[in-house]
């Protein structure tokens, strides 16, 4: 046997910052955010556009994805397979992000092709082919893309969810690429229509992060900053609400488990909360040892994990307990999770708090070490509305939480009895057990029709 | 031809100390200053393949009773440890290896080592019975979600079995057989331990803002006075033969799209013939220029999505694929047809200057992504130091890659490549 040393302890952390931007603004009044970041060799540049997804015109939702989707197609200049070749050829990496908030343009490369690799990512960017035939063949892949999602029983899950959880008025209640019934309709005057009123420079910033080898603003200048759209239409980001409680049973005859949502409506960023429901649902669904995954994973061997999550928007969000559980177990799981979720009794302690301050204080260097954990951060907190130092700021007010302060906020925002319940599963199996387990309400759905079709 | 930072004719130049401790413990040091933390990764050169017939699934089980404590650490609080340390932990199961990794703020790192090497050492002390039968449970649960309820989630078990003999080591996949892992004692599951948790069956790299010989001298605390043991023979690595007499497959299940797969047997890695195939795998499949995506995906919009990669495996040979997914109204026949057509045509014609450039440069991209973070960079430590004996190689990939020529590429497809080397899986939708 051998002779064990004691557990060591933990040496306090050293002091580390979110890396500070150099702010400045290219000539037709693109902000520019630059990131020094020595070591990181692969340049990560994100182009934001504060351009909301509720800007799509409500007959054609999908529009802007199709749109995003089509711009490395070709452009004005370099025809389809010409462009992504000479793309390729400079090692870039061309990829589109959209959100709610507005889109998120990234090019990767390494330092010492940022230079030509920009002036083809903002050729891709302000003129773009947009052709009929790459519209319409986006849009069919954009359809087949919906039945990927529907016949994936936790894709299934977190799109019904969504459904049920917003307002189903609010754009934030559908996909953000579309649901079938309005890509199909998406054509290719609309997809132009959409760049030609939306797309410019107003409201866009660009954000470039890594090792330059060559002055990077000077490049940034080069590609963008000739970029004039005098049509461009401004549109103001709508506001989330809560849809009624429901109780859902989405069909999967035959499957072997059940995908779970149970949540409701959240907050954002700059709720006064934020910090302390980040704490509370760390404690509840966070961590390996959290309230639900210690009793559901490592008690009773029911999923291979379950966890809580608060998703938060530009302004309010959603929140979840989800997991995937055996067909068998899935009454007694949810029964279980009703209990675990209601801290009445067992509020959060103070040794749940400091762990959860740990860890979000411990991963973050590691988080934003990379150019593109420092880009896509900053151009999260553009789209979300923060301050540069957001991370620098949240980690403080993290470290001012108190368990009293986890529980309250916690209390505040999950009823355990007012939650909407999605479940995708075998009906059949499931039905009977869910209603005896006090879902009184439920609603049962067939299997979705785009699962099914040949 | 590339710019200074690149590493095509310099070579990268990320620092990499190795010392082996008298134990036999690799532990390889690559100090990186830029942030107060500190990767730590272990691979242990045990995998799937390593595994006995009626006992598979046996790698990946350890991936899960790893974390259910040892000696001095109490169920579960390997993670819960950690995480409060502000960590990120994790492992991983395949063909060639099982690792473990944490990355977390420096001050940390006592911690994470002897919690490493409490488990190295004293694991059985801790793995009883109901340990075992939980984490069984949990196993399952990870079958029924990561492949029995997911749609193609065969797959990959479908074109191994395709590709190697059932009693060839990578004839089965890491998850294994949900009857042997029922049928397995608590006695086989100690011996397995004992024969392949061994400090002289793994490497340690430490990457992060610690200096090399501080790393060096934590890692001889804590796992210095690790007994070891006899170095477990590795299964037979003799390549086997292309395939041949073309073996095809027919599946079909609940899936959104009629799906093709073809496989072939390739080189082990570590060759500059696998790095020449990697190449011509990338140009047939990887990115919108691929020779399959301009033609199935842009051109006659046959397919919804397609694609084609190597998987690098030691053990004699690799394994290498491609794919395409039908859209509607296209039959997979029709399809299979097409990507023949297509694959044919890069063995005839061979690929282009342009091609072969593209490709390298996005190997160039993709490498420098991967050693950029400090954890991904620990695992390309531990994985060329395990599998190819080298940490130092991934300072020369890229010039390794850049020094392929088109000759190179062409010869290799004319010996791996050929249409009568490879296997078809058809994957139809359930009517």
């Amino acid at each position: 046997m051998n002779q064990f040393l004691p557990r060591p302890a933990i040496a306090p952390a050293a002091v580390w910052a979110f890396p500070a931007p150099r702010r400045g603004r290219l000539s037709n009044g693109i902000e520019l955010m630059t990131f020094e970041l020595p070591g990181q060799h692969v340049i990560s540049a994100h182009l934001v556009l504060a351009l909301p997804l509720n800007a799509e015109r409500a007959d054609i939702e999908g529009v802007a994805t199709i749109c995003a989707r089509t711009l490395d197609e070709g452009t004005r200049r370099h025809n389809g397979e010409e462009f992504a070749e000479l793309l390729e050829t400079e090692g870039a990496g061309f990829g589109v992000d959209l959100s709610l908030s507005g889109f998120q343009l990234v090019l990767d490369v390494p330092a010492s092709h940022l230079d030509r690799a920009l002036e083809l990512f903002a050729e891709a960017v302000t003129e773009p082919s947009l052709a009929d035939r790459d519209v319409n063949r986006h849009v069919q892949l954009r359809l087949a893309e919906i039945e990927q999602a529907q016949a994936n029983s936790a894709h299934a899950a977190s799109i019904a969810f969504r459904a049920a959880v917003f307002d189903e008025r609010k754009r934030a209640s559908r996909m953000n690429g579309g649901e079938p019934d309005t890509v199909r309709d998406v054509t290719q005057e609309a997809v132009a229509a959409f760049h030609h009123d939306h797309f410019g420079p107003v409201g866009a910033t660009l954000v470039l992060a890594g090792d330059f080898v060559d002055d990077p603003i000077a490049a940034a200048e080069r590609s963008l900053g000739s970029w004039r759209n005098d049509e461009q239409r401004q549109v103001m980001i709508e506001e989330p609400t809560a849809g009624p409680r429901r109780t859902l049973l989405i069909d999967r005859p035959g499957a072997v488990q059940a995908d779970i949502r149970f949540g409701g409506f959240g907050i954002d960023r700059l709720d006064p909360r934020w910090a302390a429901i980040s704490v509370a649902s760390y404690a509840m669904g966070g961590a390996f040892l959290s309230r639900l995954n210690a009793v559901l994973r490592e008690e009773k061997g029911y999923t291979y994990g379950v966890r809580m999550n608060f998703g938060p928007l530009r302004t309010g969000g959603s929140f979840a307990v989800q997991g995937s559980f055996r067909t068998e177990v899935v009454g007694d799981a949810l029964a279980t999770t009703r209990e675990l979720i209601t801290v009445d009794d067992v509020p959060f302690t103070g040794q749940e708090v400091t762990d959860a301050v740990a860890f979000f204080t411990g991963v973050s260097p590691l988080r934003y070490a990379t150019a593109d954990g420092v880009a896509d951060q900053a151009a999260t907190q553009i789209l979300a509305g923060l301050p540069d130092d957001y991370v620098d700021r949240s980690l403080a007010l993290l470290r001012s939480v108190t368990p009293e302060a986890a529980t309250e906020a916690y209390r505040s925002l999950v009823d355990p009895d007012d939650l909407t319940l999605v479940i995708v599963g075998d009906a059949e199996r499931l039905a009977d057990p869910l209603r005896a387990s006090g879902f009184a309400d439920l609603e049962v759905r067939p299997p979705s029709s785009d699962q099914t079709q040949p | 031809m590339w710019g200074m930072t690149s590493g095509a004719l310099s070579g990268l130049g990320y620092p990499i100390l190795q010392h082996s401790l008298d134990n036999g413990l690799r532990v390889i040091s690559s100090p990186d200053h830029i942030a107060p933390s500190v990767a730590i990764n272990i691979w242990y050169d045990v995998g799937s393949r390593d595994e006995e017939q009626g006992r598979t699934g046996f790698a990946h089980l350890f991936e899960h009773v790893m974390f259910q404590g040892s000696a001095h650490v109490a169920s579960g609080q390997h993670i819960a440890l950690m995480q409060a340390a502000g960590a990120v932990v994790n492992a991983t199961t395949w063909f060639d290896r099982t690792n473990y990794f944490e990355t977390l703020p420096t001050g940390g790192l006592d911690l994470a080592l002897w919690l490493e090497a409490d488990r190295m050492a004293t694991l059985l002390d801790a793995l009883t019975q109901e340990n075992l039968d939980n984490q069984r449970e949990v196993v399952k649960e990870e079958k029924r979600q990561r492949y029995d309820n997911v749609p193609y989630g065969d797959v990959m078990e479908l074109l191994t079995s395709l590709t190697f003999p059932t009693d060839h080591p990578y004839g089965h996949t890491t998850i294994g057989s949900m009857e042997d892992l029922d049928a397995a004692t608590l006695d086989d599951v100690h011996n397995f331990f004992r024969r392949h948790y061994l400090p002289n069956n793994a490497v340690l790299s430490i990457v992060g803002d610690v200096e090399p010989e501080d790393a060096f001298e934590r890692a001889g605390v804590y796992f210095g006075q690790l007994s070891p043991g006899p170095k477990p023979s590795k299964p037979d690595a003799s390549p086997l033969a292309e395939l041949s007499d073309l073996p095809r497959a027919e599946a079909s299940g609940n899936v959104p799209a009629d799906a093709v797969y073809f496989t072939w047997r390739l080189p082990a890695r570590g060759s500059r013939d696998f790095d020449a195939l990697d190449l011509a795998f990338s140009i047939l499949g990887h990115g919108q220029t691929s020779r399959l995506h301009k033609q199935l995906v842009r051109g006659t919009e046959h397919a919804e999505g397609s694609g084609a990669s190597t998987m690098g495996l030691i053990g004699g040979n690799s394994f290498g694929f491609s794919y395409a997914r039908a859209r509607d109204g296209v039959s997979p026949e029709d399809l299979e047809q097409e990507m023949v057509e297509v694959i044919d045509q890069l063995l005839t014609d061979g690929a282009t200057e342009e091609e072969l450039r593209r490709a390298k440069a996005q190997f160039e991209r993709q490498w420098l992504h991967e050693l950029a973070r400090v954890d991904s960079r620990a695992d390309a430590l531990g994985e060329y130091a395990t599998l190819h004996g080298d940490p130092h190689l991934i300072n020369s990939r890229i010039a390794e890659i850049t020094a392929i020529g088109n000759d190179e590429v062409q010869d290799v497809l004319h010996r791996w490549f050929r249409p009568d080397q490879r296997a078809t899986l058809i994957y139809r939708q359930e009517a």
